[in-house]
Order: structure tokens, then C-alpha cells, then sequence
């Protein structure tokens, strides 16, 4: 067969007791024993579904995120400070090329899923309906944000879909240049004038809401996903997620002498865990569904792009060109 | 629509269409995929990164080069349209793929170079082999079992005509001389250790002498 000639029927239900048991048993022992799922192998349907959604609102991310940081780009502050930048935002946007492919094994097309970002079916991270005000707003960003992308992404490339993995491995290794970057400009704000420190506090207490939504809802209101944590879709629970981020980063915080807006923050050195004001779960829900403050901002520059840019796209489309699955 | 965005140059943008609407793209509107081929270093295998969306091969080359090789040890790359790659069925376990291609008798017709490609481990990339002479794309796989067929378990292979590979010329190997110069694509270059150990001194004298 000559390259991606898989064809893949479309998703008509999610209940498991349609799968063949004996696949079914074979697909979870391949996984029990740890080895990844090739786009080739059989995967039951709600796999495949679950796994298109992630990968393609990851992407998504990767994409809308680029545009808070990107504003920032002509007034970072130096030469050095744009080309870091300049970098980073590259970077951001090869993630999403990179999880987009990803996506596109398991059988839906890259036309599809930009379709679905515009017409706001799909979604992506909701922190990045936020505005960023200050340069001290995209420092968070590419600190903290990127801080608890990674701590998600770690545990993701530990899961059980090849594609999906081989692409967090190499956007691991890069992120680790984002996270030294960000604490790096941060380090400056927080060394620097009474106003750089100021500024960067401000910041801190405009994101730190959002930052605590980043992880997705508390375990004790979020859907079941045992079946998902199981298949390895799901590598760990929001709120395991959410404590290691604050285990890592909140001393880091601290430790430049800037306070974090939610007096009940403090480690349980009893249970080791985190506790903090529960966030507030309606508020979330109200922004990921569309209220938020930057929503409608972010999704018409995408759109706009995709409008002005369809001509050229046009110009250069191959006639004979025909689409096939990427492979690997 | 007035966005009130704080970039000025999103206010900027021009009015097209509708907020919220696109027309449906149509089939390759993104254009078809190009598999990308990685060698990191002199001597070593070339190893598959991935895919880039382009209008053509020379175009998925340039692509290719800015998706894939931003940074780390890179001297080589090529690319080939997906649907050049000729695939084998995936196996695992203990089971090589070898079991699954039979011997092929000799076909009429002129022998042709194909690269071939192997997984090693299921979960990792497929690394180049080595190259063989064959007439069709099934032969090409017979010749592979007979070259390279070791006691290793081998999950999967590709074979790809090495005429329809677009490889890198020789003067644009100076691509990647400039990557080891590019020290802000990488962590390294952001130490700001003494600097925050300076700051964390002063705070500590500071509260010392009550100043």
C-alpha cells in the first residue's frame, strides 16, 4: 500500500459494548504492558475520539497562545529581549504544526480542525482569553503558563499514543528553553526598579485565577475518566496536575518576594498537598464558552488570517494533489 | 467589527466576512503532506521527524528545514511526498515483519534505487537501513529481508524510490552552519542565577540591619 492509505469510518458512537472484546482485550494489554499505539493498530472508537479532541485543542493552544506573547514582540523591551521572543513565538507556532500532524493520523483532516477552531466548536486553553497588558504580562506568560504546560505535557508524553508522544518529546526539549526565558525576564522585573516589581505583581494577580483554571476543573466536579486514565489518554488528574504545579513554582514565586493573591495558599505539610480558595469553577465555564474578555479577539484574528491568506493558498494548490493520512 | 484590542494593529485589520464564520474549507485548502527525513549528524542514519504541509516538494523542503531544525546538530534533510512511501504491515511482539514479505521473483524491467527505512522499537522513529536496487516497491522489501534481516525484531519498514526524494544539495548544506550560533533558542543562554542570589543577599542583609 503506498503511504497513509488508511481509511478511517466516522465516529458514530461511544459505548464501548459495540467494540469486539477480544481487540478490545488485546488493545489494553498492549497498553498494560506499556507500548505505544501506532496509527495503524486498531483503537477502539472512543480512543480515537477522545485522543483527536486532545491533541487537537492542544494544538489549538499552541496557536492561540502565540497571539497574547506575539503582541508583545515589537515592545519587548531590547534587541535581545525581540529576538528571544521572536523565537518563542516560532516556537509556539511549530508546536501547533507539529500536534496538528498528530492529530491528522488519527484521521481527521487539518481543514477540518482549523474549521472547527473558527466556527468555535473546538476549543483551546482558556487562559489564553485573557488579555495581556504589560510586558509584565507576557513574562507570566512564557514563565508560568509555559511552567504548567510542561508539567501537563510531561505527563502527556508519557502516554499511550506514538504520534502524540514522539511530538511532546521534542516540544519538551524546547519548552525547556520558554521556561528559562520567562524566569529569566522575570528575575530582571523583580531585581530591577520599585515600578519593574510592581509591575510584575500586577500581573501575577491578574493571572493567578486563570493560572489555578489552567489544570481544568477539580477532580470532584470533572467528568469520569477512569476508562481515559486507563488507555492512557489521560496521564493524571487535574488536581494532582494543578499541586505540582504549585509544589514547584510557588516557592519560586516567593522566593522573589512577590505575593500571590489567595490568603488561604498554604502547603498541608501533613498531607503534602496543596490548599487553596477553591477557583471559581461558573466564572471558567462563563469564558470557556465564549464570555471571556479576549474570546471573540482571538478567534476573528485566526479568522481573518484564514480569509486573507486563502487566495495564495488557492494560487498554489497542485491539481493533481490528492489527500492521504500522514504516517507516523 | 471594532475588536478594542490593546495591538493597535489588530484594530488595524481589515473587515472581511463575518465574525464567527468561515466558509468550509475545502479539500486540501492545508495542500497534501511530505514526510521528513533528519540526519543530526555526519555518519549517522537519517531518522523520520515527521510531516509538513506544502503546495509542492521544494516548498515542504524549505518548510521542513524551519519545523524541524530550528536548533540541535543537524547536517542533512530530505523530504518525499506520503504518499511515495511504500508501507509494510505493522507487527509486535515477537513477530518480525520479515515473516510478511515473501520472497518476489525477478520482475522485467529496469532496477531502480529505493531507501529503506525500519522500526526498531515500536514507539520510536523509523531509521534509515541502507538502500537497494529493485524493479517494483515489493521487491524492493524482498531485497531488504535478504540484506538486512538480522535476529533483530524489525516492526516495520518503508521503502521509498530514492528518485522521488528530494534531498539536500551540496551548497545548501551551509543551512545549518549558523545553528550553533544561535545561542537564544537556547536555555543555556538565560543564567540568571547570580543575579537572583545577589538579590536574595540583599534582602537578607536588609532585614539583618532593619534598613
Amino acid at each position: 500500500m503506498y503511504g497513509g492509505g488508511n481509511t478511517f469510518e466516522g465516529i458514530k458512537t461511544d459505548s464501548l459494548a459495540q467494540e469486539d472484546p477480544i481487540k478490545l482485550a488485546e488493545f489494553e494489554a498492549r497498553i498494560e504492558r506499556g507500548e505505544k499505539i501506532e496509527p495503524t493498530d486498531w483503537m477502539p472508537q472512543l480512543y480515537r475520539k477522545q485522543l483527536i479532541r486532545m491533541i487537537e485543542q492542544h494544538a489549538h493552544s499552541e496557536i492561540i497562545g502565540a497571539l497574547p506573547e506575539g503582541t508583545w514582540i515589537t515592545r519587548a523591551p531590547g534587541f535581545k529581549r525581540k529576538l528571544s521572543l521572536m523565537a518563542k513565538v516560532q516556537d509556539e507556532v511549530g508546536h501547533g504544526q507539529l500536534l496538528y500532524s498528530a492529530a491528522e493520523t488519527l484521521g481527521k483532516s487539518r481543514e477540518e480542525m482549523i474549521n472547527d477552531l473558527i466556527s468555535g466548536k473546538s476549543k483551546y486553553s482558556n487562559i489564553f482569553n485573557y488579555p495581556a497588558f504589560t510586558w509584565a504580562d507576557s513574562c507570566f506568560i512564557s514563565w508560568l503558563v509555559d511552567a504548567g504546560a510542561i508539567v501537563n505535557q510531561l505527563a502527556n508524553a508519557k502516554g499511550s499514543y506514538g504520534p502524540y508522544c514522539r511530538a511532546l518529546d521534542r516540544i519538551c526539549a524546547e519548552e525547556s528553553f520558554h521556561l528559562k526565558y520567562g524566569h529569566h525576564c522575570v528575575i530582571y522585573l523583580a531585581t530591577g526598579t520599585k515600578k519593574q516589581r510592581e509591575m510584575f505583581q500586577e500581573a501575577l494577580n491578574r493571572w493567578w485565577a486563570p493560572m489555578m483554571h489552567f489544570f481544568g476543573p477539580s477532580d470532584k466536579i470533572s467528568a469520569h475518566t477512569e476508562v481515559l486514565m486507563k488507555w492512557k489518554v489521560k496521564m493524571s488528574s487535574n488536581d494532582d496536575m494543578r499541586n505540582q504545579f504549585l509544589d514547584m513554582y510557588v516557592p519560586k514565586i516567593w522566593e522573589l518576594g512577590f505575593t500571590i493573591p489567595d490568603p488561604n495558599l498554604k502547603k498541608n505539610t501533613e498531607t503534602g498537598r496543596w490548599e487553596y480558595t477553591e477557583p471559581d469553577w461558573e466564572e471558567f465555564k462563563r469564558v470557556i464558552n465564549g464570555d471571556g474578555p479576549c474570546n471573540k479577539e482571538r478567534l476573528e484574528v485566526r479568522r481573518i488570517a484564514e480569509e486573507r491568506g486563502r487566495w495564495v493558498r488557492e494560487a498554489l494548490k497542485a491539481p493533481k494533489a490528492a489527500y492521504v493520512t500522514p504516517l507516523a | 467589527m471594532n475588536m478594542n484590542s490593546l495591538d493597535p494593529r489588530v484594530n488595524r485589520l481589515p473587515v472581511i466576512g463575518k465574525p464567527g464564520q468561515i466558509e468550509p474549507k475545502a479539500t486540501l485548502d492545508q495542500f497534501g503532506t511530505f514526510e521528513v527525513f533528519v540526519q543530526p549528524k555526519e555518519g549517522k542514519p537519517f531518522q523520520h521527524e515527521g510531516i509538513v504541509h506544502a503546495p509542492n516538494l521544494e516548498m515542504a523542503f524549505v518548510l521542513a528545514k524551519e519545523a524541524f531544525t530550528r536548533r540541535f546538530m543537524c547536517v542533512s534533510i530530505y523530504v518525499v511526498d506520503t504518499r511515495h512511501v511504500y508501507t509494510s504491515p505493522m507487527t509486535e511482539g515477537n513477530t518480525s515483519v520479515f515473516e510478511f514479505i515473501h520472497e518476489t521473483p525477478a520482475q522485467p524491467g529496469e532496477k531502480i534505487s529505493y531507501e529503506i527505512y525500519q522500526l526498531v522499537k515500536r514507539g520510536k522513529q523509523h531509521v534509515h537501513a541502507g538502500t537497494v536496487q529493485a524493479v517494483t516497491p515489493q521487491e524492493a522489501m524482498s531485497e531488504a529481508k535478504k540484506v538486512f534481516n538480522t535476529d533483530k525484531v524489525i516492526y516495520n519498514l518503508w521503502a521509498i524510490r530514492t528518485r522521488d526524494i528530494r534531498f539536500t544539495k551540496p551548497e545548501e548544506q551551509e543551512l545549518w552552519l549558523t545553528l550553533p550560533e544561535k545561542k537564544f533558542r537556547d536555555a543555556s543562554a538565560y543564567k540568571a542565577g547570580d543575579k537572583l542570589t545577589e538579590f536574595l543577599d540583599k534582602q537578607k542583609n536588609q532585614k539583618f540591619y532593619g534598613n
